[in-house]
């Protein structure tokens, strides 16, 4: 118990550590690849808590969607490369008081509710994702193909939100430097 | 065991607020949408938590688990697609510059 | 015990391979070059850009060797020599395989240099694409083998290979590979003759010797798990079990190489319309075709 407990509050560590890089460094992709690395960390949290393939999952989706969260820092933010020192942040003092509030407020309820009896044995890796499968497809396929559902809806609306749309202003534009 | 479970809990706790503070204090699109990544990854550690140390007989926390990801996966998605058309009209994604859009 | 044999076999492997790449390319056959080369590569000048993103600059060799290594770690090469035999060993693959694009990243952001930045992001959208087209034949693999486990998926191969249930599966999964590799023809990031080395080309010295064995190690990686998913791992007649693994990672190793040798490199716009308008659907239409061969053929 205890070397699970270590783990978690290193891997724990770890995340926190990373999160708060996110926000310090004024290198935009330092902050994004930080922010993987947080997010590996709770996928290793994931890990020490006997989620096998929670945590797998989580590691390997993360890598992708961040790193095109750093592609897309780097076509939209105005200083990528951070060697500016620019300050990019408003209303500072607001969004401490309600970080440290909302963050306040968990600890608070982590503490003091009665969580019940907490078990000690978890199941076997191999029958949890044979069980996790099972409850996918059985009991909770309506969920599951809604989820399906709602990617495709959300792949179908990004490719058309970004698409560029050939407006007469746009032809018009064109032309005039041509 | 109480004790790994709460160690999860404030982990969970402390990257919530990170997140908090992130999405309320950035001033570009791409930076709020990290803040809200970091949220949701301290609402799965506790999701996680929850399942593994107080109900680990039922899925539905494990469930729970992949709809929070597949939401992250989707918000991002179209966050990005409207990104790039606000870029395309505007030229930026500053989020100080996008009172024009009120109203 | 496992952990040491099995990474000597990793080792002995890409000193083969070195030895067979420097065979097809110089057409002399010199067993000690490799040995030789990284001797040498320590002994070079280490050469840092003028302002690196040094965090990124060291990082990435050692991660991209890293996670071959980690990669190879579930695979196993007889019934019981695995380091790991993971409950999800399949999806831990891919898992290590998509921070291949983070050491790429790192690699190409950190040395400060235009060419190794596209170098970089061409390969964010190669693997993106190429990461999908790998999981969805390991899942028809896995639907075949009703587990995760790499073991029990190589036992379920034992009378018939995946790659005569599941040819178009193998096709898919051999492309993909090479394209995960990053290897010629799909090797944009590194562009020996466009990008003037892309990703490699600010890196000297040490930690060239660390990219170049990590970049071999990877190609190793992905060839034992094209033998472990499609082409029954270590099930043959007469050797014994991992004789059998070690040739058949070599075959498909050799056969990754050479197909580099004889096709010209494909720019990023083909690349990546091929894989997401052809091989996406080709992907789902195995899924479906394997779906219903395990249901219906006893």
């Amino acid at each position: 118990m205890y070397a699970q407990a270590f783990f978690v509050a290193v891997f724990g560590l770890a995340a926190i550590g990373f999160g708060v890089v996110v926000f310090r460094t004024s290198s935009m992709v330092r902050s994004a690849l930080a922010l993987l690395f947080s997010q590996t960390a709770v996928g290793c949290m994931f890990l020490a808590m006997q989620t096998e393939f929670l945590g797998v999952l989580q590691i390997m989706m993360m890598a992708t969607e961040m790193s095109i969260m750093a592609i897309f820092m780097v076509m939209f933010m105005m200083d990528p490369g951070g060697m500016g020192g620019m300050d990019m942040t408003h209303q500072k003092r607001f969004s401490i008081g309600a970080g440290v509030v909302a963050a306040g407020v968990a600890i608070v309820v982590a503490f003091w509710a009665d969580w019940g009896p907490v078990t000690a044995e978890a199941p076997d890796a191999a029958m949890q994702t044979r069980a996790l499968g099972m409850e996918l497809l059985g009991r909770s396929m309506l969920i599951f193909e809604t989820a399906g559902i709602t990617i495709l809806t959300a792949m179908i609306a990004a490719t058309a939100v970004a698409i560029p749309v050939q407006t007469t202003a746009n032809i018009a534009d064109k032309e005039d430097t041509e | 065991m109480t004790l790994v479970l709460i160690v999860a809990l404030v982990t969970g706790a402390i990257l919530f607020g990170i997140g908090v503070y992130g999405a309320l204090s950035q001033t570009n699109l791409v930076m709020i949408m990290m803040g809200v990544e970091l949220i949701l990854a301290g609402a799965l550690v506790n999701l996680v938590a929850f399942w593994r140390f107080l109900h680990p007989e039922s899925y539905s926390g494990q469930m729970f688990v992949l709809v929070v990801m597949t939401v992250m996966a989707v918000e991002m998605a179209v966050g990005f697609g409207v990104a790039i058309a606000r870029f395309r009209a505007k030229g930026s994604v500053e989020m100080e510059e996008a009172g024009d859009l009120k109203g | 015990m496992n952990f040491v044999i099995v990474l000597l076999a990793l080792l002995g492997s890409v000193w083969l391979l070195a030895v067979v790449e420097g065979w097809t390319t110089t057409g002399r056959l010199r067993p000690a070059a490799p040995l030789l080369s990284g001797l040498a590569h320590l002994g070079r000048e280490s050469i840092v850009p003028r302002t690196p993103d040094r965090v990124f600059f060291e990082t990435a060799p050692v991660l991209l060797l890293i996670v071959a290594v980690l990669g190879a770690a579930v695979l196993p090469l007889a019934p019981t020599l695995v380091i790991a035999d993971l409950a999800t060993g399949a999806l831990f693959i891919n898992a290590a395989l998509a921070y291949v694009l983070v050491a790429l990243i790192m690699a190409g952001w950190g040395p400060n240099g235009a060419y190794a930045m596209i170098g970089g992001w061409r390969f964010l959208g190669q693997l993106i694409a190429y990461a999908m087209l790998i999981v969805m034949p390991i899942t028809a693999v896995a639907m075949r083998a009703e587990s995760l486990v790499t073991t029990v998926i190589v036992g379920s191969q034992d009378g018939l290979w995946n790659i005569v249930y599941q040819p178009l599966g193998f096709v898919l999964f051999f492309i993909a590979a090479m394209a995960l590799a990053f290897r010629a023809p799909f090797d944009l990031p590194t562009a020996p003759g466009e990008l003037g080395g892309g990703v490699d080309a600010e890196y000297t010295g040490v930690r060239l010797g660390v990219l170049r064995l990590a970049r071999l190690t990877l190609v190793i990686t992905l060839a034992s798990a094209t033998t472990v998913f499609y082409l029954g791992g270590w099930h043959g007649p007469l050797l014994p079990p991992w004789a059998w693994s070690l040739i058949k990672t070599l075959a498909v190793a050799v056969s990754m190489l050479l197909a580099g040798r004889y096709l010209p490199r494909i720019r990023e716009a083909d690349l990546m319309r091929w894989c997401w308008t052809l091989g996406i659907p080709l992907a789902l239409l195995n899924i479906i075709v394997v779906g219903l061969l395990v249901l219906v053929v006893p």
